[in-house]
């Protein structure tokens, strides 16, 4: 037996099965991993809850925490969306089909799915941050889960159409209205037939309603900020708003110490809050 | 039960357990002090010193760099052997001792367990030397500790003069203790004494009732801008910290091995993310965490202080920061202004 498996610290050997760019700039790409024992696909998919994140792992490169953006239903593989940023994520854009790598996950809290049941779900999404949110969306509706809920609307917005993520699941969704899509970018294109102007401008027009629904909130830390306030003017209650946070983190269970907001670990806590909780934390974000 | 080691014995019965354990004992080495493998140089011990060695030793489980993994080429993992030896530390002060089972709870934890901190603490029997001179520096008594404090320990040694008295508190010491005579009536009565006065000798550092509502309420207060001028940013009070336990991942590609590092929050990397953002930018947020992390966060997370009073930050600092100095301003700041 070369790997004992009983260290956390391990990852589970994966070799790469697709990679593609998502953004016109080339700057994030989704690859997708299929496992190398296929067992450990099984384990890793019952363990899993959309929101969670792993540490894909290049030996002698490093580990780099990244959302998951898949849902099992799709086949014996998770994807991905990386940002190349450094070392690792800049490997990770140039692998090529067949290599080896691995992830350690699947990692963090996850969004609270059965907390939500029977409720409307408004996910707000931005940029790159969009990937945890995609991965929820495509869990709820792939599956039975979508009678357990109510309305699911996705705002989503980009800096132009060409950074948009999942284009084509975007143009499924604007086609079949098997969710309601409101999809913005920040400036006009011609021939663009959605929304222009900012996500906070987006979700201001769109104006959903805070009964018996949760707003779940993704993307750049400026997106956040000006997304808050207009949630709170539409009624939404801080217990009924979450968002996912990112820290600079290592282990990613709770024990190397750097990813803390006060007393919470953001690898093991979060990375979902609700904004209830934020609100009980130091503001160090 | 309780037994006699006479100093004249030590290296015989340090001898006598090395066959059986891997035995560490305090030794000088360079200009320091450190936890070493006792090789029978009794001269190297330094039992007699009141305060504790410069270099900590939470390293015997939790060294300062420790592999994690090798790896091969194709991308095969192996994991190194854990550490099931029998190991045995001699001579370990209280604070040193009881910082163990405050790390218990972040590498033992419910959640995710550690393999190779569990592996080295199943295998290691612990006998701590109170102090029955606790020096300048030391605070144990102010921070829910004490320089005969039990906790962890599976033996707890009392300096009576000619000899020390070696109370065994669990089976593991009890075991060790096998082939020492017992302590007379007389020698017990002589332990309480010393640890008696020990204790009552150490005047308390500041007060911790209310100071984690006044840290709490402080976080944004001009008082963490001034408390930090003086800091070089080294890190050194975290390194040789008995309750910091913060590492970093790194691969070692010239050896195809992952590797962690003790790590510090005091130095600006250790949070900066890949964006260039940090939450902590300056000296004043690290400054903040260090001592948040200590006195507010790990109360709200088990209940007790992050801190066993060892001194070391204080003794140690280049620039002469004083913890205890900094936690007496900090309980006297204003309570009212509560953060959002």
């Amino acid at each position: 037996m070369p790997n004992q498996q009983v260290s956390p610290y391990t990852p589970i050997p994966m070799h790469l099965l697709r990679s593609y760019p998502e953004s016109v700039d080339g700057a994030l790409r989704s690859i997708e991993l299929s496992f190398d024992n296929p067992a450990d696909c099984r384990t890793f998919y019952e363990a899993y809850d959309p929101g969670q994140f792993c540490q894909i792992s290049i030996f002698g490169k490093g580990e780099s925490a990244i959302g998951v953006a898949s849902a099992a239903w799709e086949g014996d593989f998770v994807r991905f969306t990386v940002q190349r940023m450094g070392v690792v994520t800049t490997a990770l854009h140039q692998m090529q089909v067949g290599d080896a790598l691995g992830i350690r996950g699947p990692l963090g809290n996850g969004f609270p799915l059965n907390e939500w049941k029977g409720k409307d779900l408004i996910f707000i999404g931005g940029g790159s941050a969009f990937s945890t949110l995609y991965a929820t969306v495509l869990h709820i509706t792939g599956s039975s889960l979508k009678k357990e809920f109510g309305r699911i609307s996705v705002i989503y917005g980009t800096r132009s159409s060409g950074h948009a993520l999942y284009k084509e699941s975007l143009k499924r969704w604007h086609e079949n209205h098997e969710i309601d899509l409101f999809q913005t970018i920040d400036n006009p294109e011609p021939n663009w037939p959605y929304m222009v102007g900012f996500v906070p401008d987006a979700v201001r027009a769109v104006k959903p309603s805070p009964n018996n629904a949760v707003a779940i909130v993704c993307g750049p830390p400026i997106m956040t900020k000006f997304t808050l306030p207009i949630l709170e003017d539409l009624g939404f209650k801080p217990e009924a708003v979450y968002t996912s946070l990112e820290k600079r983190m290592k282990c990613g269970i709770g024990k190397c110490g750097r990813c803390n907001i006060g007393p919470k670990y953001v690898c093991k806590d979060g990375p979902v809050f609700s904004l209830a909780e934020l609100h009980t934390l130091p503001n160090e974000l | 039960m309780n037994y006699i080691l006479s100093r004249n014995d030590i290296p015989k019965v340090l001898e006598m357990w090395s066959k059986t354990h891997q035995v560490f004992a305090p030794q000088k080495y360079s200009n320091f002090s450190a936890f070493l493998p006792y090789e029978g140089k009794a001269e190297q011990l330094c039992l007699e010193y009141p305060h504790n060695t410069r270099y900590p030793p939470k390293a015997l489980f939790l060294p300062q760099s420790e592999e994690l993994l090798s790896y091969t080429k194709d991308g095969q993992a192996s994991e190194p052997a854990l550490d099931a030896k029998p190991k045995l530390i001699f001579g370990i002060h209280a604070c040193d001792t009881r910082a163990m089972t405050l790390l218990d709870t972040v590498f033992d934890a419910k959640d995710y367990q550690d393999p190779f901190w569990k592996a080295r603490r199943e295998s290691t029997a612990i006998i701590t030397l109170g102090c029955d001179e606790p020096c300048s520096t030391c605070f144990c008594t102010t921070v829910e500790g004490g320089p005969f404090n039990r906790q962890g320990a599976d033996i707890i040694m009392t300096d009576i003069g000619e000899s020390f008295h070696l109370e065994a508190l669990t089976p593991k010491g009890e075991n060790l203790c096998k082939d020492l005579p017992y302590a007379s009536a007389a020698e017990d009565r002589k332990v309480s004494n010393v640890q008696e006065k020990a204790t009552s000798d150490m005047p308390k550092a500041f007060d911790t009732e209310g100071l984690k509502t006044a840290l709490d309420a402080n976080f944004d207060s001009s008082y963490w801008e001034e408390v930090q001028r003086s800091c070089l940013g080294c890190g050194v009070c975290t390194f040789l910290c008995p309750t910091c336990f913060c590492f970093d991942i790194a691969d070692e590609a010239a050896r195809s091995k992952r590797y962690r590092n003790w790590d510090t929050c005091m130095f600006s990397v250790y949070s900066r993310e890949a964006s260039g953002h940090n939450p902590r930018p300056s000296r004043k947020e690290r400054t903040r965490q260090r001592l948040m992390h200590k006195y507010s966060y790990w109360v709200d997370q088990i209940g007790k202080i992050g801190c066993t009073g060892c001194g070391r930050c204080v003794r140690y600092c280049p620039v002469g920061l004083d913890i205890r100095a900094m936690l007496r301003e900090a309980g006297k700041l204003p309570v009212e202004v509560i953060h959002a």
